[in-house]
Formats: C-alpha cells, sequence, structure tokens
C-alpha cells in the first residue's frame, strides 16, 4: 500500500475528528435563538425571546443563581485549601507526596455516581441535604484535584533558591508566600481555579442527588426540562452555560499567553 | 556562642517547618477523610447492612441475571466505546504532531475547548442534532439518501456516538504526548535500511506510542464504566447501565445495601483496570490534560 495515500487518509480521518469533537456543542445556540415555540435548527426566524422567558422564569433564575453561589464558594474554598497543600506538597518525602496525591486524585477516579450516592446519604445526616453549602462541599471534591495539579506545576517551575534567598533575608514563610511564591504561580492558580468554578458550575450527577428542593442548580433544573422534552428556553439555559464556560477558557488561555508568550498552547 | 545559637535557631524552624506543612496539609485532608474517605466507608457498611446477611446484597446482584446482564453491558458498551475512541484518537493525535502555528492551535483547541464544556450541555446538544426533526435528518431527507426520518436518538447508536464524542479528548492526549517523544532519527534509520513505510510504522512508529495508546484506552475504559449522563438521556430502555442500576436503587427502589454493593463492585472493576494499567498510567496526567 501505497504509504503517502495512508498519511492522507490518516490527515482527514484527523481533520474530521476535530471537527467531530468542536461543532456539534454549539447546536444549542442557533437552538435557542428560535423565534417559534419549539427547536429546530438551524430556526426560520430568530429572537431573543426565550432569553427574556428564561429570565423572566423565576426557576430559572434561582437555579442560576444558585449555581453561581455554589460555585464561588466552591471555588473559593479549593483554592485556598488546594494551593496550601499543593505547597505542602513541595516539602515532604516521595513516599508521602505519592499517597497524598493518589487520595486527592482518587474522586476523579471513583465513578461520580458512586460519590453522588455516599454524599446524598451523609449529607441527609449532617443536614447539609439541599443547600447551597452542600453543594459547594460536594463539588470541592472534584475541583480540588484541578487546583492541586495546576498550582502543583506552576510550583515545579518555581526556583527553590529563591525561596531559600527569600528566607535567608529574613523573610517569615507568609512573606516568602506572598512575595515570592504567590506571583510565580499566579498562572497556576487562576487556571485552577477558574476550572474549579466551571467544575462545579456545570456539575451534574453529584447535584441531582444531593440539591433537593432548597439549592437546584442550573444544571439540574436544566437535566429535568430535557428529560421531559426539548424547548427553545431548556437551549436557551445551555447556551448560558456554554457561553460563560467559553469567557472563563479564554481568559485562562490569555492569562497563561501573558505569563509565557508563545506557550498559550502547551498543555 | 554563635555556633549553638545557630543550632539551636536551625532545630526549632525544623520542628517549626514540620508544623507548617502539618498545616497546608492538613485542611485538605480533614475535608477529604470527612466529605469522601467517611462517606464511602458508610457506604461500605451500609453494603454489608442486609437484613439477609453481609454478603447478601453482592450475593444478590452476582446471582441474578438481570443484574448480571446490566453489568455485562456495561462492560461490553465501555469496551466498544474504547475501542472506537483509540482507534480515532491515533490519527487525530498523529495530526496534532504534524501541524505547526495557527492550525496546530485551531487543532488543539478543538480537542481542549470540549474538555470544559459541560456534559449536559453537549449531550442536549446531540439529542437536538439527532432527533426526528433535527437537521440531521432533514438532511439525509433533503439530499434523498432516506425518505422518512431515521430513529437515531435513544437507541445504541446515540449512546456510543454521545460517549465516544465526550471520551475522545481523554485518549488524544495521552498519545499525542507519547508522539512528540518519539525521536525522529529513528524513523529515519528505519526508512534508511530500506523498510517501507508501513513497515516503519508498524516495527517502530507503533510500537513507540503504545504506552499512549494503553494509556488513553484505561483512560477512557475507566471513565465509560462509570458513565452516567449520556447513557440517561441518550439512552433507550435497553441501555441500562450499571450507573443507571444504581440510580434505580436507590432513587426508584430504595434498597440501600443494593445499591451500595453495586457501586462497590462498580469500584472493583474500575480499580482493576486502574491497576492493570498502572504501569504507563499517571494520574496527575488525567487531570493536567486540561
Amino acid at each position: 500500500m501505497n504509504s503517502s495515500l495512508v498519511k492522507t487518509i490518516s490527515h482527514i480521518v484527523g481533520a474530521l475528528v476535530l471537527a467531530f469533537l468542536l461543532l456539534p456543542i454549539f447546536a444549542v445556540v442557533p437552538a435557542s435563538l428560535s423565534d417559534q415555540s419549539f427547536v429546530k435548527i438551524p430556526p426560520e426566524s430568530y429572537s431573543f425571546r426565550w432569553y427574556e422567558a428564561f429570565f423572566a422564569d423565576a426557576g430559572w433564575v434561582s437555579s442560576m443563581l444558585n449555581s453561581i453561589k455554589v460555585a464561588t464558594i466552591a471555588c473559593i474554598f479549593t483554592v485556598i485549601v488546594g494551593t496550601m497543600i499543593a505547597v505542602g506538597l513541595t516539602r515532604v518525602g516521595a513516599t508521602t507526596r505519592m499517597l497524598l496525591t493518589g487520595l486527592l486524585m482518587a474522586p476523579i477516579i471513583v465513578p461520580a455516581i458512586m460519590i453522588s450516592i455516599a454524599i446524598y446519604y451523609v449529607s441527609r445526616q449532617v443536614g447539609l441535604y439541599g443547600t447551597v453549602l452542600g453543594l459547594a462541599l460536594g463539588h470541592s471534591l472534584l475541583c480540588l484535584p484541578f487546583v492541586v495539579i495546576n498550582v502543583g506545576v506552576s510550583l515545579r517551575r518555581l526556583d527553590p533558591s529563591l525561596l531559600r534567598a527569600a528566607a535567608g533575608l529574613g523573610a517569615s514563610g507568609w512573606q516568602v508566600f506572598r512575595t515570592v511564591t504567590l506571583p510565580a504561580i499566579k498562572p497556576g492558580l487562576a487556571g485552577g481555579a477558574a476550572f474549579a468554578f466551571v467544575t462545579s458550575f456545570d456539575e451534574v450527577i453529584v447535584s441531582i442527588f444531593i440539591s433537593g428542593y432548597g439549592a437546584k442548580t442550573l444544571p439540574v433544573k436544566l437535566w429535568e426540562q430535557i428529560r421531559v422534552e426539548f424547548t427553545p428556553v431548556s437551549a436557551a439555559g445551555s447556551t448560558i452555560i456554554l457561553v460563560l464556560t467559553v469567557i472563563l477558557f479564554v481568559a485562562v488561555q490569555m492569562l497563561r499567553f501573558r505569563a509565557a508568550p508563545g506557550k498559550e498552547a502547551q498543555v | 556562642m554563635v555556633h549553638t545559637l545557630r543550632q539551636t535557631s536551625g532545630t526549632t524552624l525544623t520542628s517549626r517547618e514540620n508544623w507548617g506543612t502539618l498545616f497546608l496539609i492538613l485542611p485538605a485532608l480533614v475535608f477529604i477523610a470527612s466529605w469522601f474517605l467517611i462517606p464511602l466507608g458508610q457506604l461500605f457498611a451500609l453494603s454489608l447492612s442486609s437484613e439477609a446477611g453481609p454478603l447478601a446484597s453482592y450475593a444478590e446482584l452476582i446471582g441474578s441475571s438481570v443484574f448480571r446482564r446490566v453489568f455485562v453491558n456495561t462492560m461490553v458498551l465501555a469496551c466498544i466505546v474504547t475501542i472506537i475512541c483509540v482507534v480515532l484518537a491515533y490519527p487525530t493525535a498523529y495530526l496534532l504532531t504534524k501541524l505547526r502555528g495557527f492550525w496546530f492551535s485551531v487543532a488543539l483547541y478543538c480537542v481542549l475547548v470540549p474538555f470544559w464544556i459541560s456534559v449536559l450541555v453537549r449531550t442536549f446538544s446531540w439529542m437536538l442534532l439527532l432527533e426526528r426533526n433535527g437537521p440531521i435528518n432533514s438532511f439525509l431527507m433533503y439530499s434523498g439518501i432516506t425518505t422518512s426520518p431515521i430513529n437515531m436518538l435513544f437507541n445504541n447508536f446515540s449512546v456510543y456516538l454521545g460517549m465516544v464524542h465526550v471520551l475522545l479528548p481523554y485518549a488524544i492526549f495521552p498519545m499525542y504526548s507519547s508522539m512528540l517523544r518519539v525521536d525522529n532519527r529513528l524513523l529515519q534509520a528505519s526508512e534508511g535500511l530500506g523498510a517501507r513505510g508501513t513497515t516503519t510504522f508498524l516495527r517502530v512508529y507503533l510500537p513507540l506510542t503504545m504506552p499512549g495508546v494503553l494509556a488513553g484506552g484505561a483512560f477512557v475504559l475507566l471513565l465509560a464504566l462509570g458513565f452516567y449522563i449520556t447513557p440517561t438521556l441518550l439512552g433507550g430502555l435497553q441501555n441500562l447501565t450499571a450507573a443507571m442500576l444504581i440510580d434505580n436503587f436507590v432513587n426508584e427502589r430504595l434498597v440501600w445495601p443494593l445499591a451500595a454493593a453495586a457501586s462497590f463492585i462498580l469500584l472493583g472493576l474500575v480499580l482493576g483496570i486502574l491497576a492493570l494499567a498502572s504501569k504507563f498510567l499517571s494520574l496527575g496526567s488525567l487531570v493536567g490534560m486540561r
């Protein structure tokens, strides 16, 4: 077989896969811009009426506000706790570091359904079922690994002699962190924080189980709607999630680009 | 005098450093213990709490042909999705290694952006695309390929499509990074020695990139086993997965011991794959892809 022909075919397959990955995601956008009361892609005429309907509906709005509250708490909590342990991990031996990292990553490996029912069961005992705080803590379990990994990558790039120099000049541990470590890990911190926010904002499975009636989030409301019928309002809700995520994604990429020009595309 | 002073301050510093390290690690540790380890421990106790005896729930799940079929179906689904992902991801990762500049960024973002977008939103998009009156059916009818709409939703096809779409990036990145590590001189040497392109690929390139293929495949497989949202929304009644069975035990049938036991069987499968794949898998890279 002609190997250049094989190469061409493999490139075409690759390009098709890339298009397959990205393009279908945006199907909710035209669906949300329909002027009619049913979903049609592409719509026959365009309007923003389903966004007006979204923001006029107390159920959708309160679910969105809940999502923002939960994601903000989860993001702040995991950034603080995650940065602390990421710094702590640079100060322990290799074995301890491996064990702790494994423990931190475990919630990503354990099936989400299992974590969900376990937290559901426990949250009812401690009175956190159906609360914003309960949801934020549940989500934090899934957000924490991203903060620790992102901050950890930045920490490894930091020259340890700078830390020793600062400490040698008499800076306290906190001063060293604030003046040397923090500026150096800013890109990792921002990336971790953004991904933590998005992870919580998008989270469905844990939320379905523990949000109850009191803390229904946007994805839970969307999930309930989609299971019954396809409406342009659901598409508008999806598009809002989509746009918010893309904005955060672009912000992180720009920050990484400014931190290391030309390396924005690094994985 | 100075010497002793320095020594004492040195020792106090190290013990203070140890306390400092503990202070940094403890909050995350307490959090994970209270919201992950203890809940899982309680779930394990529940799985042993059946009135018919401690192992009765496990025995019921393994003994019943209905439940066994759900687990077998879940594994078959996960394996097929993994094979499709690996086959599609390989040429895609290869294309990534060949692109430069603007087109490389475009291609990379095609893989990276989906990681960030909600699985629920992506699944909903597929539902809108695949439905009877959706754009794909309209196109097929308009172009005369079919005269009546094809049922593409709520069956095996839509479940495979949706899961492959979500899981493909997890296969692409490990393959891409293993391809980047291949030393081009080895390929030149192989060709210089007269090997044809196919031979070079099969005898040199493929073996060198195999760790990436296995890592990508393992990631997809262990994530696919626990999938819940996509099969629930895109599947029909015949597409019951283990995660949906667990949900059913908790919310419909209210049998916690069975739900707990089923989740530990699922976890056992996931950990089994992890153990088999541990040689070439780093959990940090699963998270670090984003």
